[in-house]
């Protein structure tokens, strides 16, 4: 991973080069912004991989193949896609804890259900999103989401 | 200041308390816990760099304010099209997308482009690396793909429930 990461690196260190020459000062904008997103998040990111660690060392994985595994199913999918609306952060921050959830045995669709609900579904965000657009448009957008989340899923697993 | 520290640092918080309290019960345990999170950190921490880089060149170089614009002129498919896209490259928290979409919506966009900003919000092109870096290459297409094909029934569904009155 930390070879994708330098290529990448040097991906976007060119792309920046490029636009310096086209404008100085948005780039300069640009990479400011970056560096604030980054800063503003890391006490976040940090707190993640903490968690991935105590996940992969403590986490039994019976207790996620009982939970989250293929033979949960429909269950499985529903706890998924209920902890993915619950919780709130950054897709950055699930994609980790995903990956753990899936080396100690979950069943995939049931984790796509989780990165998909944990993005678009979001029920701390909910009075916000209703106080915006009313609260009919707020719970028709969450609960068709809520649902498409786990459709997706499903659609998922056929597709790997 | 303690109680707006614990608010907006409560999961970081959270997890020094698990490490202290499992550092007491299971020392070994918890040292290879903090071994695992430190080096899986370390190993995404390039990735992250550019990522980021990438956010600040999109948020930038592709202004809210174009997305304002292709969002309301276009109509039919196309803007269902275009919603789909700008959804896939916005980034930023609910209490920015949201009255942004709502400014959108009031200049006569469709419940349907809204949602489906919302819905393809759940792919996030410039993080793919780090997605596929977690879980791979197979699982990332497809949940791009999938996310993509339903976010436009998923709007149309939508709306087509807002605008019957009673339901």
């Amino acid at each position: 991973m930390t070879n994708v990461g330098f290529v990448y690196l040097i991906l976007i260190g060119s792309a920046y080069l490029a636009l310096l020459f086209i404008d100085r000062q948005k780039t300069g904008q640009s990479l400011k912004i970056a560096g604030q997103s980054l800063l503003k998040l890391l006490p976040l990111l940090v707190a993640i991989f903490g968690l991935v660690g105590l996940f992969q060392e403590f986490l039994p994985a019976e207790l996620v193949t009982q939970w989250l595994g293929e033979s949960s199913g429909v269950i499985g999918l529903l706890i998924g896609a209920s902890a993915g609306a619950v919780a709130i952060g950054p897709p950055l921050a699930a994609y980790p804890l995903a990956g753990s959830l899936l080396d100690a045995g979950a069943w995939p669709p049931a984790i796509a259900a989780f990165i998909l609900s944990w993005i678009s579904v979001g029920i701390i965000t909910l009075p916000f999103e209703a106080q915006t657009f009313g609260s009919r448009f707020a719970l028709l957008r969450n609960g068709i989401s809520f649902l498409a989340a786990m459709v997706s899923g499903l659609l998922l697993g056929v597709l790997l | 200041m303690i109680r707006t520290l614990i608010r907006s640092q409560w999961l970081l918080l959270f997890t020094i308390g698990l490490y202290l309290y499992a550092f007491f019960v299971a020392p070994v345990r918890a040292a290879n816990a903090l071994n695992i999170g430190t080096s899986t950190f370390f190993s995404v921490t390039l990735l992250i760099i550019s990522v980021f880089g990438l956010v600040g060149l999109l948020q930038i170089w592709i202004s809210r304010e174009l997305i304002v614009r292709l969002l309301g002129r276009e109509g039919g498919i196309k803007g269902l099209l275009i919603a789909a896209l700008c959804g896939t490259v916005l980034i930023g928290p609910a209490y920015i997308i949201f009255p942004l979409l709502m400014s959108i919506q009031k200049q006569g966009a469709r419940w349907a482009v809204i949602t489906i900003v919302l819905t393809s919000y759940a792919v996030k092109l410039q993080m793919i690396p780090v997605e596929v870096g977690f879980l791979g290459w197979p699982f990332s297409l497809a949940r791009a793909l999938i996310t993509i094909a339903l976010a436009i029934p998923t709007g149309l569904l939508v709306e087509a429930l807002m605008d019957r009155r009673n339901l």
